[in-house]
C-alpha cells in the first residue's frame, strides 16, 4: 500500500474519496450480513458520519476498519432492540411469466429453499459467500475487505456452499 | 483434477478453459448453475456512490448548521439580557443629585426622613436604591445635616468623611477651607490622617492645610439657615467668597490685605447692609456696577 502523506482525513476531497472506495462495499456488507431491513444504506451513512466527527483520530490506513466495525457495532445495537429474524427481500424477475405454471411453482418453493437456507447460514459464511457469488469478487479481495486469510475466505464460501446445497436437498 | 478442487477454483472464479470443460462434465454443474443463477436475485438495491455522498455531505451540513442554529439564538438572548441587567443595573446605580446655584438654598428630605440644607453653590448626590444598606451622600459646597437616627450615616466630601449615627451637624467645604460643626450627638471627622470626633459646640476647621483650634460655640444650628453667614476669625478671603456665592457678584480687590481675619455676619436679603457690614470694620468703601463690586480703602 502507498504510504500516506496526512496523518487524518479531516479533508472532504480525502474524505469523499474514502466514501467512493468503502461505501459499497460497506453497504454491501451489512446487507449480507443483517439483512435489508434494517437499512444497511442509513447505517452506512452513520458510519461515515461518525467517521467525519472522529476524523482527527483515524488515520486513512484505520479509516476502512474503524468504518466496519462502526456500521457493525451500530447494526448489532439495533438486532438487539429488535431481535429480528433476519430475512434476504427478494424481487421476482419477470421474465419468468412466459414459463409454464409447474416450473413457475418449482421455481418459487426452490427460491423460498433458497432463501431460508441463506438465513441459516452463519453470518461470516453468508457474507464471504455473496460477496463471492453475487459481486464476483475473488476470494483475495474479499479477505482484504474482512481483514481474514485467504484460506480463511475459501473455507467460509465452501463451507457455506455445501451447506447451501444439503439444505436445500433436505428442505 | 478433484471435483471438489474443480468446485473451489470455480467459486474463486479462476478457471480456465479446460478445467472449465472439466468442470462442466460433473454432475454437479446443473445444480451449481442454478443455484448460482437463483442467488442473482438476493443482490443488493444498487447502491449509488455518488448519490449516496452527497446525501451524507448534506446530512453533515445540517449537523453543523444545527449546531449553530441553537448558538444564534442562545447568543441573541444572551446579548438582550446582557443589555436589559446592564441598563438595570446602571438605572438602579444611578444616583439622585440635588444642586444649587448662587443665591439659592434648598431644602432636601432624604428617603430615611433626615433632613439636609443645602446652602448656596453646593451639590448633593446619594443613591436611593442602597440608601437602606448605607446611608452614604457626596457633598460639595455646604450644608448642614440633621440626621435621623439609624445607620452609620456617611458624607463624602472631597477633603475627607464625616460619619455619625444621628444628629445635627454641619460640613462646609469651600476652597482651602473644611469645617465641620457639630451641633448635637457626636460627629467622627476623617481628615487625611487625623480622626476627630466632635461634641455638641465643637468644630473642626481646616485652613489652607493646617488645623485651626476654634472655640466652642452655643448656637443649636448654623446661622445661614436663618440667611445670615456667621464667621469667627475667617480670612477675608473666604466672607467675600461667601458673600459672592449669596448674592452671585464678583468682587475686584486693590491692594487689600485679604488674609486679614474677620468675625461677624451678614445677612442674605439684603445686599447694601451686607457690604456695609463687611467693608466698615477695615475702613473700606465699595462700589456695585453691574454685579461687579470693587472694594477700596477710604
Amino acid at each position: 500500500m502507498a504510504k500516506n502523506l496526512h496523518d487524518n482525513i479531516c479533508d472532504e476531497i480525502r474524505f469523499n474519496a474514502l466514501f467512493k472506495k468503502h461505501a459499497k462495499d460497506l453497504s454491501n456488507f451489512l446487507y449480507y450480513k443483517f439483512g435489508d431491513h434494517l437499512n444497511p444504506k442509513d447505517k452506512t451513512q452513520d458510519a461515515f458520519i461518525k467517521l467525519w466527527e472522529n476524523c482527527k483520530k483515524v488515520t486513512p490506513e484505520k479509516a476502512k476498519s474503524f468504518l466496519f466495525t462502526i456500521a457493525n457495532n451500530l447494526m448489532l445495537n439495533e438486532v438487539k432492540h429488535h431481535k429480528i429474524v433476519l430475512k434476504h427481500h427478494q424481487t421476482k424477475p419477470k421474465h419468468y411469466t412466459t414459463e409454464s405454471p409447474e416450473f413457475l411453482m418449482e421455481e418459487q418453493q426452490y427460491n423460498q429453499k433458497l432463501q431460508t437456507a441463506l438465513s441459516n447460514l452463519t453470518n461470516a459464511q453468508r457474507v464471504a459467500f455473496m460477496m463471492n457469488r453475487v459481486e464476483g469478487k475473488r476470494h483475495k479481495e474479499i479477505a482484504e475487505l474482512l481483514g481474514i486469510s485467504t484460506k480463511a475466505v475459501e473455507k467460509r464460501i465452501y463451507g457455506a456452499l455445501k451447506k447451501l446445497r444439503q439444505d436445500i436437498k433436505e428442505l | 483434477m478433484e471435483r471438489e478442487d474443480l468446485i473451489k477454483k470455480w467459486l474463486d472464479n479462476n478457471l480456465n478453459s479446460q478445467e472449465f470443460e472439466a468442470f462442466k462434465q460433473l454432475e454437479d454443474f446443473e445444480e451449481l448453475t442454478r443455484l448460482d443463477f437463483a442467488l442473482q436475485q438476493f443482490k443488493p438495491v444498487d447502491f449509488e456512490s455518488d448519490i449516496e455522498l452527497k446525501k451524507l455531505n448534506l446530512a453533515l451540513k445540517n449537523k453543523h448548521k444545527k449546531q449553530n442554529n441553537w448558538r444564534k439564538p442562545f447568543l441573541r438572548i444572551a446579548a438582550i439580557l446582557a443589555i436589559c441587567l446592564g441598563s438595570f443595573y446602571y438605572t438602579t446605580t444611578l444616583d439622585t443629585s440635588i444642586a444649587t446655584k448662587f443665591a439659592e438654598k434648598e431644602n432636601i428630605v432624604l428617603p430615611d426622613n433626615s433632613q439636609v440644607k443645602l446652602n448656596a453653590k453646593s451639590t448633593l448626590a446619594f443613591n436611593k436604591n442602597s440608601w437602606k444598606d448605607n446611608r452614604n451622600l457626596d457633598l460639595t459646597g455646604e450644608a448642614y445635616f440633621k440626621v435621623a437616627k439609624g445607620s452609620k450615616f456617611t458624607v463624602h466630601t472631597s477633603v475627607g468623611d464625616i460619619s455619625v449615627l444621628g444628629t445635627e451637624f454641619n460640613i462646609n467645604t469651600r476652597n482651602n477651607l473644611f469645617e465641620v460643626i457639630c451641633y448635637e450627638g457626636s460627629v467622627k471627622v476623617a481628615h487625611a490622617n487625623t480622626i476627630r470626633i466632635l461634641k455638641p459646640g465643637e468644630s473642626f476647621l481646616i485652613l489652607d492645610n493646617k488645623l485651626v483650634d476654634k472655640p466652642k460655640i452655643r448656637d443649636t444650628s448654623p446661622t445661614w439657615i436663618t440667611n445670615e453667614s456667621t464667621f469667627y476669625s475667617m480670612p477675608y478671603t473666604q466672607v467675600i467668597a461667601e458673600l459672592e456665592r449669596q448674592y452671585n457678584v464678583t468682587f475686584s480687590v486693590n491692594d487689600i490685605d485679604t488674609n486679614q481675619l474677620f468675625t461677624g455676619s451678614f445677612t442674605h436679603d439684603n445686599l447694601d447692609i451686607a457690604l456695609q457690614v463687611i467693608t466698615t470694620p477695615f475702613n473700606l468703601a465699595y462700589t456695585i456696577n453691574n454685579k461687579k463690586i470693587s472694594l477700596k480703602r477710604e
